[in-house]
């Protein structure tokens, strides 16, 4: 299937015979796109060569010029139709030694066994201007890059080389050994001074060394980063004492449970945000009077789009906490993230009195809403959304409410398997889907 | 077109789905019949099928009436049935979830809400206007009763009509 010619229904294909004579008719197509009929292409654009760029073209090979020295008009068209398997020639002495500049020996040989592999007679077929419909509309061969048409491309501008290493003993003793080996006959001080001078310290990048970023002129991209964007954070330099402390520390029994329950292990567990939402004491009227105890509501979540929450009752404080924050831990869940940012459409929750409604918003609208659903969304790593409670405003409510909210989120594609209707994401199409993240168009409906 | 039977027929929708039928039946007219082939078009319902007082008998591989079924015959629409006929609808559900959830209506019997494109296209980007509450979550539509026929607002705002908001469904 060729982009050119569309996929055709194939039910259609059937109907009709495969070789018709006349005009053609543009058949039923699966997209909704305008049809373009075959028949009545654009009309090439004429180009006005002056005699010596025909000329020029000529001695290259592809059409023989007019031998008038007034303007001749040639069209486009008639270029590739002239163009003989002879014009495409080999690369000449010249042109291998430009080649050899850029290109190691292997390269070439790859490039050489490529252009050997290629029939000229098909390389005459393919020259041709394009008219179909995905064709540029101005005429360029993209040999240059022009400034103000084109994305520029930059070399990256860093001095930096974060894989830089120190020189070992053994690496000085061959830098001696060269030095001694090159040293000329009549070798005065100087020459050892220079050496000493010049002589590099570290393996690597010879301006990370030399010209290195300082404070007043820090360097553009930090560690791990490109021009394409920022990359995984690099490895930590050095570890934090708390963090190695707190693995060598021997977990408690509670830990070790939720730990076999959830399979996180305790570095995984301790990067998690928890926050205690809710604490407050609460009182059971027996006959033996009132009986205080200590309620905890906390959530819990990995940034990354889980979220959990997790209520705790006990006598004392810190064993409320423990079960709250376990407890949310274990209630983990996924919440349904519109491009790891928002959520996807306008939600609603109700527990109790409590009615509130979460809205999606767009790119770096922020967190508007209150600090309880702030919190719950800074832990599943929500960052642009609004929120409205109605009614009540109790805290444990309002907590269970926007879970239930979160959790209720429909997804584009389910709604679309649901209805019976394909759903396609135009932008995984037209951007080759290089941003790497969760797509699904929420208001832009694309049911086909 | 009465809006009030339109109300009955919506609110007698989300009463059908919540108890999770697998078909009902509304009283026939022109305009729920529309509204109906719009709901089947973006396949909110299954199947609708002009029927008299009892259920229409079943498709022997589908499970629901048909409108175009080789083994029963429909009773042709007449001027001494019209009366009787009722329009039964196959309901979908997908994941326990009933696939129309909440249909309401937007113009009500005694307030009529008109819409041109130019608001329409508000409206369809999620933004309020006239009035009427765009359209924020996936999937959901607003059906307009225009004057090429009932139609999505999306496709009206293709289309460029405006026309008279019948009911939001999501």
């Amino acid at each position: 299937m060729s982009f050119a010619r569309p996929a055709r229904c194939l039910i259609c294909s059937f109907s009709r015979a495969a070789s018709t004579v006349g005009p053609r008719v543009p058949r039923r197509q699966f997209q909704l796109s305008a049809t373009r009929f075959s028949d009545d292409k654009p009309k090439p654009p004429v180009v006005k060569q002056e005699p010596s760029k025909a000329l020029e073209i000529n001695k290259d090979g592809p059409s023989p010029a007019p031998e008038t020295d007034v303007e001749v008009e040639m069209r486009l068209r008639d270029l590739p139709r002239t163009l003989r398997p002879e014009h495409f020639k080999e690369y000449t002495q010249e042109e291998k030694a430009a080649l050899s500049k850029h290109y190691t020996p292997e390269q070439i040989a790859a490039i050489e066994a490529g252009e050997a592999a290629i029939d000229p007679k098909h390389l005459a077929n393919q020259f041709d201007i394009r008219d179909d419909p995905f064709a540029f509309k101005y005429l360029d061969d993209f040999s240059v890059i022009e400034p103000g048409v084109d994305k520029h491309v930059r070399a990256p501008e860093s001095n930096s080389d974060y894989t830089a290493t120190l020189k070992t003993e053994e690496d000085f003793i061959d830098d001696f050994a060269q030095f001694f080996a090159d040293l000329p006959e009549d070798f005065t001080v100087s020459d050892w001074v220079r050496f000493a001078e010049t002589n590099r310290m570290t393996i690597g990048k010879e301006e990370n060394e030399l010209k290195p970023s300082t404070s007043l002129v820090p360097d553009l991209l930090g560690p791990g980063e490109h021009l394409e964007g920022p990359t995984e954070k690099p490895p930590r330099f050095y570890d934090d004492g708390e963090t190695a402390a707190r693995v060598d520390e021997e977990p408690s029994d509670a830990m070790k449970a939720l730990m076999k329950a959830t399979g996180y292990d305790s570095l995984t567990i301790g990067k998690m945000r928890i926050r205690v939402l809710v604490s407050h004491r609460v009182v059971n009227q027996t006959r033996l009077g009132k009986i205080q105890s200590q309620y905890m509501l906390a959530i819990a979540g990995n940034q990354k789009g889980l979220l959990g929450i997790g209520e705790g009752k006990s006598d004392e404080m810190p064993n409320a906490y423990a079960q709250a924050m376990f407890r949310a831990i274990r209630n983990m869940q996924p919440v349904p993230r519109y491009e790891n940012r928002t959520i996807y459409g306008d939600v609603k929750g109700k527990v109790g009195a409590v009615e509130l409604k979460l809205m999606s918003r767009p790119p770096g609208f922020g967190l508007r809403c209150q600090s309880l659903i702030y919190e719950m969304c800074r832990a599943a790593g929500i960052k642009d959304l609004a929120a409205r409670v109605d009614r009540s405003r109790n805290h444990m409510n309002t907590v269970k409410a926007a879970y239930e909210a979160l959790m209720s989120q429909r997804i584009p594609e389910d709604i679309a398997r649901a209805r019976s209707k394909k759903l396609v994401d135009v932008r995984k199409v037209y951007y080759s889907g290089i941003p790497k993240i969760e797509r699904g168009s929420v208001r832009n409906r694309s049911f086909a | 077109m009465s809006l009030v039977n339109l109300a009955h027929v919506c609110s007698h929708l989300n009463n059908a789905t919540k108890a999770r039928l697998g078909f009902t039946s509304i009283p026939n007219s022109n305009l729920h019949l529309k509204l109906c082939l719009a709901l089947q078009n973006d396949g909110f319902i299954s199947s609708v099928v002009r029927g008299g007082p009892h259920p229409p008998p079943m498709h022997p591989l589908l499970g629901i009436p048909v409108a175009k079924d080789e083994t029963h015959d429909i009773e042709p629409l007449t001027q001494s049935n019209v009366a009787s006929r009722r329009l039964w609808l196959g309901l979908k559900y997908w994941q326990s979830q009933p696939v129309l959830s909440k249909i309401t209506m937007v113009s009500k019997p005694t307030r009529r809400v008109n819409i041109d494109v130019a608001a329409l296209r508000e409206i369809v980007r999620g933004e309020k206007a006239k009035f009427v509450e765009g359209l924020r979550s996936p999937g959901e539509s607003l059906y307009l009763s225009t004057d090429l026929g009932i139609m999505e607002a999306r496709e009206c705002v293709e289309k460029k009509v405006g026309g008279l908001v019948l009911c939001r469904v999501l």
